[in-house]
């Protein structure tokens, strides 16, 4: 009897210990949390040499091509990395935004322009 | 007296997703139940037929998002024995490390959640503060809080860094579960509620193929990882008790987060050991197994895990089929929930650490 | 209140106005202050609490709207008042519709039973104790018709539960509230308060004496607010909402508000009762030292509020820390709680204040 109230006591006293603890809460749109160099965040791509790799390695199929239009559908896009992984030249890169909250559905729909190559035929 | 034919979810708080339970009450007392499953199936086994091998790979974190790396080891495992591609020893340190703070970080949320279910508020945040160190770890080094993808076939896709950061936390943390413990393990009302209630007599339990925390806490030491090539090595003994009852089955996860934190020390001296990080890769475009099946299982957080492989030797595998610990903890709920009362249902649930993604795939 | 009473008939009669009027006015008034005090102490408890939760749990609570968070509860008031009314399919319309008024009266009229200061007490009848035991079991009615009249099953088990959770914690509250009237030869809650200003200081207030029966009213308290521990007609995890799983909007809100209005209310009860209502702790009053001349005579009462109101808010803290800390009982351990241990408990203590005023009478005469 004499235990079991001691325990009671026990765990009333540890939780009031955390009263007086610094809050962990992280206020978002204040502050920021932070990200590493690796976080697979919004997708980017400069120096594309159209060979395909990403496309075959995509899970999702969000990755196409088009002459020399480069798109990231972001509707379908899980942010796995595979593309940026397995990209022989990293020309794709994930970067740290993750803030891709947006009002209109065309925002979701990353076009980028593939330069130099336009002879080249894509296998 | 007419029983009262009550519907458990699909949307329900207590219910850790989408769970429905049917269930027959005369008064509280609870006379059938009939879990219907089904509501989060997103056919992560007919995917795998559409889909190569390395397309497939991401995907299978979601299978159990708390226990992601258990799943994508599992396949890495599977297409290692099949293509026999070696790992080297940092990496099979990098490999346990990642798993047990998976697991710890299972663990942790389980406790919360299970107090929650309980009807304590605290400990559950206090919970999701450690496991966010775990999280915040696995950021930084993956990319990804939950869906980490970072294993890849023949090693890992990058070294790993900070290691400090991790010890630092094993420190921490067994205080931090000391903190728990005092809170809840031998408080008065805690233990009303979960001693002698819900016993899992550990016959039944084998034959309902229960595995993981819960077959240990009915007193059977069956724990995958002893034979395990990749725990190789590592000094650790799976935590046995024999109450059989919800309090033990919360007891032994505490413990076994002891036990993680010591195979995670003995993996961060293997890694000092090896500095060399040597990778095994193979193309990732054509990955074709040879023909035939393979099998291999590893010991998850909720059961034993398992992953089939059937192949005729193209790009994607012919079937593909998991094996998941909570699916058959849900089976166990129309035997261990007849003749139990309402809340009492709850907390048995509960305590059996069932995961809804895990249980529909 | 009768000295103010006669000043404003006087002044009254002064102006030719009839005395009628002036009954009827002396009365409605006070209602009025009630109400919107009560309001405006809801709304600082409900921030209090959620305050209070998030420090427990290193979080910061509500942090957004206006300064510190102090406009959160009126914001969520006001989205309730914007929230549509839905009276589910099958629902026995007039009693769900009369359910969250029923909760909600008994809760104005308790408030007007406690003598805030040595002058403000709305209703001071000779058996105000008996007639405020009787109304805090108001609810229960209320929560029944709730969970009844739903036609939901988690709304009905919680509405049952919560009736058989209030026949168990009844008694040990009557056993418990009749040991403070043993002790102070009083049914009157401004007599029981005097009652407790002795040489003593601190230590002649009831709690000391009557410390089993203090934490005997804590827990039935608890019990009878069907808060956490005893949470089990709305318990989350199991029952959603319990009996107002249904409820949404302004009815609702009613329910929330009537709901902290108790906790309120039983909070002041349990001080007047055990932490001796508005005596000042120190055995004198301060704002006669700090103010001379009737400035300070005016503000004694508002200090004995003060005083009250401190009291209250301590023991709503111990609730909080509670909730913060305690899993939820089991509903049969519940009841056989309550019989088994809290009922001779505090049968126990009922005999032992006897014993206390028979033989040591003198001190607490």
């Amino acid at each position: 009897m004499l235990k079991e109230f001691y325990y009671m006591l026990l765990s009333f006293l540890t939780v009031f210990k955390h009263l007086f603890k610094r809050p962990v809460t992280l206020e978002y749109p204040e502050k920021k949390s932070e990200v590493g160099e690796r976080f697979r965040g919004k997708p980017y791509m400069k120096g594309c040499i159209k060979c395909g790799t990403c496309i075959k390695v995509c899970p999702a199929n969000a990755i196409k091509i088009e002459d020399n239009d480069f798109i990231f559908d972001m509707k379908k896009c899980i942010f796995c990395g595979n593309c940026s992984f397995y990209c022989p030249v990293k020309a794709i890169k994930m970067t740290q935004n993750y803030e891709l909250a947006t009002n209109d559905v065309n925002d979701l729909k990353l076009l980028y322009k593939i330069e130099g190559r336009e002879n080249e035929r894509l296998d | 007296m007419t029983s009262l034919k009550l519907n458990l979810g699909p949307q329900h708080p207590s219910t850790h997703g989408v769970l429905r339970l049917i269930l027959e009450l005369e008064g509280e007392l609870i006379t059938r139940c009939e879990p219907d499953v089904g509501y989060l199936h997103r056919g992560m086994e007919k995917m795998a037929e559409k889909l190569s091998y390395i397309q497939y790979l991401p995907l299978v974190d979601r299978i159990d998002y708390l226990a992601g790396f258990f799943y994508s080891e599992l396949l890495c495992r599977n297409i290692e024995k099949a293509l026999s591609l070696e790992l080297s020893p940092r990496v099979k340190a990098i490999r346990v490390m990642l798993l047990e703070l998976n697991r710890i970080s299972s663990h942790l949320l389980w406790i919360g959640a299970f107090l929650m279910d309980l009807g304590a508020v605290s400990p559950f945040f206090y919970a999701f503060r450690e496991r966010e160190v775990i999280l915040k770890y696995f950021e930084k080094i993956s990319g990804q809080r939950m869906m980490n993808n970072y294993f890849v076939f023949g090693g890992v896709r990058n070294d790993i860094f900070d290691i400090e950061e991790i010890e630092r936390f094993l420190e921490i943390l067994p205080h931090k579960l000391d903190d728990y413990e005092s809170i809840i393990t031998d408080n008065l009302i805690f233990k009303k509620r979960t001693v002698g209630k819900g016993v899992l007599d550990p016959k039944i339990a084998l034959n309902f193929g229960i595995t993981g925390p819960n077959l240990r806490a009915s007193g059977v030491g069956y724990d995958t990882r002893k034979k395990d090539s990749l725990y190789e090595g590592f000094s650790f003994s799976p935590i046995v008790l024999g109450n059989q009852d919800s309090w033990t089955r919360y007891k032994i996860r505490i413990l076994e987060i002891h036990e993680s934190i010591r195979i995670i020390t003995q993996a961060i001296e293997k890694i000092k050991a090896n500095p060399e990080l040597n990778n095994n890769f193979i193309n990732p475009l054509n990955i074709v197994l040879p023909e035939g099946e393979y099998y291999s299982e590893i010991e998850a957080p909720r059961g034993v895990a398992s992953c089939y492989i059937k192949s005729d030797g193209k790009k994607s595998p012919y079937r593909l089929k998991w094996r998941t610990g909570s699916y058959y903890a849900v089976n166990l709920l129309r035997k261990l929930l007849v003749g139990e009362y309402l809340n009492d249902a709850i907390a048995i649930a509960g305590s059996l650490d069932i995961i809804l993604p895990e249980v529909d795939k | 209140m009768n000295y103010l009473y006669f000043l404003y008939i006087e002044f009254l009669a002064k102006h030719n106005i009839p005395k009628i009027f002036g009954d009827i006015t002396f009365y409605v008034i006070p209602a009025c202050i009630i109400f919107v005090a009560l309001i405006l102490v809801i709304l600082v408890l409900v921030l209090f609490e959620r305050k209070l939760l998030g420090w427990f749990t290193q979080r910061k609570g509500p942090n957004r709207v206006g300064f510190w968070g102090v406009l959160q509860t009126l914001a969520d008031a006001f989205k309730l008042l914007c929230k549509e009314n839905i009276t589910p399919i099958g629902a026995d319309r007039a009693v769900f519709n009369l359910a969250p008024i029923i909760m909600f009266l008994p809760v104005l009229i308790a408030l007007g039973l406690i003598p805030f200061s040595s002058e403000f007490t709305f209703m001071n009848f000779q058996t105000n104790v008996l007639i405020y035991v009787i109304l805090a079991t108001f609810p229960v009615l209320s929560i029944l018709l709730a969970g009844w009249a739903s036609n939901n099953k988690y709304s009905l088990i919680g509405g049952v539960r919560n009736v058989a959770q209030i026949l168990a914690y009844e008694l040990p509250i009557s056993f418990t509230v009749l040991s403070v009237i043993v002790l102070a030869s009083s049914m009157n809650l401004t007599q029981i308060t005097l009652a407790q200003s002795n040489q003593y200081g601190v230590l002649g207030w009831y709690w000391f004496p009557c410390i089993i029966g203090f934490g005997l009213m804590l827990i039935c308290t608890l019990a009878e607010l069907n808060r956490c521990p005893f949470d089990l007609p709305e318990a989350e995890s199991e029952l959603i909402a319990g009996y107002n799983t249904e409820y949404s909007g302004m009815r609702f809100a009613l329910f929330y508000l009537s709901e902290y209005g108790m906790l309120f209310a039983n909070s002041l009860f349990i001080s007047v009762l055990f932490l001796g209502g508005y005596l000042s702790p120190f055995g004198k009053y301060l704002s006669p030292i700090l103010f001379s001349g009737p400035v300070g005579n005016i503000l004694i009462y508002f200090e004995q509020a003060f005083w009250l109101f401190a009291k209250s808010f301590l023991i709503i803290f111990i609730f909080i820390w509670v909730r913060a800390t305690l899993p939820r009982l089991a509903s049969f351990d519940l009841l056989k709680f309550s019989w088994n241990i809290l009922l001779p408990l505090s049968i126990v203590n009922l005999l032992l204040m006897s014993l206390l005023k028979f033989f040591v009478g003198g001190v607490y005469a």
